[in-house]
């Protein structure tokens, strides 16, 4: 791979860690055969970038991740002409980076950007598989290893904030949601070093919190804040400070539901 | 109302302190004491009110003046004049003989000053209240202190509006109502004050969300003692006085305790042969069961429900104490066992840990015990037995008890009353107690609602619209009549009025919107950063490094965040349920959703965003009834305001027909996105319609038909029994419920900003 020197920063020298719970590996890998992009759903927290970044690694190739935010434009994703000594130069984005060198894309949480930012990836993800650089004046085609992952967490209460039909068609969609009990405490006790005894309340009062989503809650706990309450707890804290510390104060401001979030803490412990 | 009432009792009371300072600045020449008590009392004696008051005066002064000052019994002989004149001197007397134990209890100056105020502050409003009100005066001081008290009164005086003989049964509590405020203002943590962290705990610990009531006091006004829990209802006492100070802890505890009823009891037990003693038995068993079940999955609810577990291990062996031990031995494996039917009821229950996560344990075990108790001479009155300890429901739950028509009367009773009081519940949620505590003035005034008349102004005949028949597949076109019927006139203050009550809530919408930061979209020339170079600094920056200058390294050209363009037809259902009160006390739901629909307007024009407000109600297929609140050009002003306040409830609800018409409208808007927003309390119905399914499927229908036009539909359902099958029309995304009525102009905004951010 004589020309991946630009992509060089972005390969993965170890394993990130991932506990399969079904067959997203090997569907991930049919779709990276078949060069098809690939949508990744599910709430906050479960695991989307986690799972992108082990199949990046699984599949060798160099993972590109932008995350995504509202006041992203299109040249942040595709590159712009910058002013140095000599005068203008073109400066590829993190996408054409990608698209040129054939690394994985990953556009996290792309309801975020701004509508506009969604439609250039349109010409990337049909079978033209080219991206125009418009301010530019050049024809990019993808580079065979390329290809394209978004997230998209379909939770939000927003009716702005959806992805466009002609979006939403053009990929294949995983549908990620927190891990079933054992196997999330499995992730709990190995990621945050902690017994299983340990992990498993945690996941028990995470249940609990998941039970107030759409009631106060926009989501309940995810496996993140279980992970980072655990490593408190490997530090020395207490369930009950842990969970005060990682997920309660973070989770909400209204009083009622902190005490009831402090109820389930407390029941479980 | 309140405030008419309030304030002659604080000009009243201003001769009270006038009169105490007088002296103090000297202006009187040194009279003593005993003079100017002497002198009040030839007052009153020469006054006419026979010998009894200046009598009751000539003995309650002396003692009033030694314990609480001159001044405080001189106000005793103002006050007692006063009354004399307004009602009967016979009910004075009755005054100035209550004050001295009445000094007693409030024990200094300013708050007997406040008693009396009150008493004097119903002269004018309710003059007929101050007996029954004197009669039990001890005990209600007793029970509420001097601030509660004074609320209590108050708001009886809302409830009962002119209603002589309402306000009569609510002063001697012979209402129920009045009995459950009287539980309310009681308790430091009520059920009102606790309820949104009940249910969210609830949810929390059980995923589900059970509808939770407050208990209503049983027959006679006797409040409930007991939590209570059957056809999926779970009725909580309005206060667990005697444990002031771990009220929110007994509430937690019966809740969870209820929970664990829910999640692993079975299906209700039958009666059968059993004796009364075997089903409190049987009883004490399941709820040992369920607990046990409960502690596996949550071992530290035990903190909760062991501390109410207070029995000693021995003692006298009478039933109460019996059941208090069994209770505790099953769920606390520390409490010693002293007794052989406690033994024996232990290691029955141990012996059945195979079984346990079945509800026939409990009944085999109970019948045994049960049995065994029946055999000593134990007493057991079923009558006067009351679950323990304290967080524990009554059982009757937990059985099947149909064969006793009176019983069964009685729980039918209760259903329907407890559906009734759903609504007056959701008035005084935590939400609105908060609001209310930071601004009296949202207090809205009981406004008399009147049906809209039946002929009411003749409509216009708009247009027609198409219907769908979901049973025949087809659409028919020009089905409905469209009529549009001039507003109401209303009250032209209504911006103003709604700026008073809602000030604060105005307010914090206004830099809410400010903080979303909106304006035009805008080329920004020399820029530090954006998307491209701003030719002329490039080329301004390149002759500068030629020069060997220091160049200026703002290049680049950017533009300001996006204009939005957003445009909502906003549809109110003025149907005739939206005449209903969603409270005894409280406004009806349409003066709600005008106040809302105008805080809504108010944060939309801030924001830009083109607004219509259209209401509709139906008559039939022939009448649909639209009235033009605003329209796409028209300005957000005293028009509005007399349109928006003029709404009245009225006629049935046929969606689909309003929803394809606001679509219409809304197509031609030059907008990104557009949006209809239907605020509506119930589901679709008109009076030519039986099939319940019809105008759901054709509203379904509208819905989809606007959708595939690049329209949005959003419904917000007002209510708890309202959105059952907006699910089935607007989709699972396409609708959000309110409950918690009052709290509407509130969360309306807040909803629209985040659904629109």
């Amino acid at each position: 791979m004589s020309d991946s020197s630009p992509l060089d920063a972005y390969r993965l020298d170890t394993e990130p860690k991932w506990h399969a719970t079904g067959d997203e590996i090997s569907l991930f890998s049919a779709a990276y055969a078949a060069r098809l992009p690939v949508m990744l759903k599910g709430p906050t927290g479960c695991g989307k970038t986690r799972f992108v970044e082990h199949m990046a690694w699984h599949l060798q190739r160099p993972l590109v991740t932008v995350s995504c935010h509202e006041d992203m434009t299109a040249s942040d994703l595709v590159g712009r002409y910058l002013l140095g000594p000599e005068g203008t130069h073109w400066q590829d984005g993190p996408l054409t980076l990608a698209v040129r060198h054939g690394a994985i894309c990953y556009l996290d949480e792309i309801v975020e950007a701004r509508q506009d930012t969604t439609v250039i990836i349109h010409a990337l993800t049909d079978d033209r598989r080219i991206l125009p650089l418009e301010k530019k004046g050049e024809l990019v085609r993808a580079h065979p290893d390329f290809q394209l992952v978004i997230s998209y967490n379909p939770g939000y209460q927003s009716v702005l904030k959806d992805l466009k039909e002609s979006t939403k068609q053009r990929f294949c969609a995983l549908d990620f949601d927190y891990p079933a009990a054992q196997f999330e405490a499995q992730i709990v006790a190995s990621e945050a070093a902690i017994p299983q005894t340990g992990a498993e309340t945690l996941v028990r009062i995470a249940h609990k919190s998941r039970n107030l989503r759409g009631q106060g809650l926009t989501e309940g706990a995810s496996t993140r804040m279980l992970i980072h309450a655990g490593r408190l707890m490997a530090g020395g804290l207490s369930v009950t400070e842990a969970c005060k510390l990682a997920m309660i104060t973070p989770m909400t401001d209204d009083p009622e539901i902190r005490a009831a979030l402090s109820a389930a803490v407390d029941a479980c412990v | 109302m309140i405030l008419k009432s309030a304030r002659p009792c604080q000009r009243l009371s201003m001769p009270v302190s006038e009169t105490r300072t007088r002296p103090a600045l000297g202006a009187g020449p040194d009279d003593p004491p005993q003079a100017r008590i002497a002198a009040a009392h030839a007052r009153l004696a020469g006054a006419g009110y026979g010998v009894s008051v200046p009598r009751a005066f000539r003995q309650v002064a002396p003692k009033i003046a030694a314990q609480l000052g001159q001044e405080a019994a001189l106000a005793l002989a103002d006050a007692a004049s006063r009354i004399a004149i307004r009602t009967r001197p016979r009910i004075a007397a009755q005054f100035l003989d209550l004050s001295v134990p009445m000094a007693r209890r409030l024990g200094a100056p300013e708050p007997f000053r406040r008693w009396i105020a009150l008493l004097q502050g119903l002269l004018k409003p309710a003059p007929d209240a101050i007996e029954p009100l004197l009669e039990r005066m001890e005990t209600l001081h007793q029970r509420l202190g001097l601030a509660p008290l004074e609320a209590w009164v108050q708001t009886g005086l809302r409830l009962a509006g002119t209603d002589l003989a309402l306000r009569r049964a609510y002063f001697t509590l012979e209402l129920p109502e009045a009995v459950r405020l009287l539980e309310r203002h009681a308790g430091e943590d009520t059920f009102h004050s606790l309820e949104g962290e009940l249910r969210a705990t609830h949810r929390a610990l059980w995923g589900q969300s059970p509808p939770i009531r407050e208990a209503l006091p049983q027959a006679k006004g006797r409040a409930a003692l007991r939590a209570s829990f059957g056809a999926g209802v779970i009725q909580l006492p309005a206060s667990y006085s005697g444990y002031r100070g771990r009220e929110r802890l007994i509430y937690k505890a019966a809740l969870a305790h209820i929970g664990a009823h829910m999640a692993h009891g079975g299906a209700r037990f039958q009666v059968g042969q059993l004796k009364p003693l075997q089903i409190a038995v049987v009883s004490l068993i399941e709820d040992a069961r369920v607990e046990t079940l409960a502690l596996r999955q949550m071992p530290g609810l035990a903190r909760l429900w062991l501390p109410f577990h207070d029995v000693a291990p021995e003692g006298m062996a009478t039933t109460p104490s019996l059941f208090g031990r069994l209770a505790r031995a099953l769920i606390d494996p520390d409490f010693p066992i002293r007794h052989g039917w406690v033994r024996k009821g232990v290691e029955m229950f141990r012996a059945g840990d195979g079984q346990i996560g079945n509800p026939a344990l409990s009944r085999h075990i109970g019948n045994i015990l049960g049995n065994d108790l029946g055999q000593t001479r134990v007493q057991f009155n079923a009558r006067d037995y009351v679950v323990q300890p304290v967080y524990r429901d009554d059982n009757l739950g937990l059985w099947d008890l149909p064969p006793d028509p009176h019983e069964a009367q009685q729980h039918h009773h209760i259903d329907i009353e407890t559906h009734d009081l759903r609504r007056s519940e959701e008035t005084d949620s935590p939400q609105d107690r908060k609001t209310e505590r930071a601004d009296q003035s949202t207090d809205l005034p009981p406004e008399k609602i009147v049906a809209a008349p039946a002929a009411s102004g003749v409509g216009r005949i708009v247009g027609h619209l198409p219907e769908y028949d979901h049973l025949a597949g087809i659409e028919r076109a020009d089905w409905v009549t469209v009529k549009e019927y001039d507003p109401a006139p209303g009250d032209p203050l209504f911006w103003r009025k709604l700026e008073d009550r809602h000030g604060p809530l105005l307010a914090r919408i206004r830099s809410l919107v400010r903080a979303a930061a909106m304006g035009r979209q805008k080329r920004l020339k020399r820029q530090a950063e954006g998307e491209r170079l701003d030719l002329d600094a490039a080329i301004e920056a390149a002759i500068d490094l030629r020069a060997r200058r220091t160049p200026d390294h703002r290049v680049y050209e950017g533009v300001s965040t996006p204009d939005r363009s957003i445009a909502v037809h906003l549809l109110i259902d003025t149907s005739h349920s939206t005449g209903d009160p969603v409270s005894p006390t409280g406004p009806s739901i349409i003066v709600l959703l005008r106040e809302a629909t105008g805080v809504l307007a108010h944060a939309m024009t801030q924001l830009g965003d083109p607004l219509a407000i259209t209401a509709f109600a139906s008559d039939g297929r022939d009448d649909l009834r639209l009235v033009r609140v605003k329209r796409f050009s028209d300005d957000l002003g005293p028009l509005t305001g007399m349109a928006l306040s003029g709404l009245r409830p009225g006629y049935s609800t046929r969606i689909g027909a309003a929803i394809r018409d606001a679509g219409a409208t809304l197509a031609p808007v030059p907008a990104h996105r557009r949006l209809v927003l239907i605020l509506t309390d119930g589901e679709p119905s008109d009076i030519d319609i039986r099939d319940p399914d019809y105008l759901v499927a054709d509203a379904r229908r509208a819905v989809q038909g606007l959708n595939s036009a690049g329209i949005d539909v959003f419904c917000i359902a007002l209510g708890q029994g309202a959105g059952q099958r907006h699910a089935e029309i607007f989709s699972k995304r396409g609708f959000v419920q309110i409950d918690r009525l009052e709290a509407l102009p509130e969360k309306l905004p807040a909803l629209y900003l985040r659904m629109t951010r």
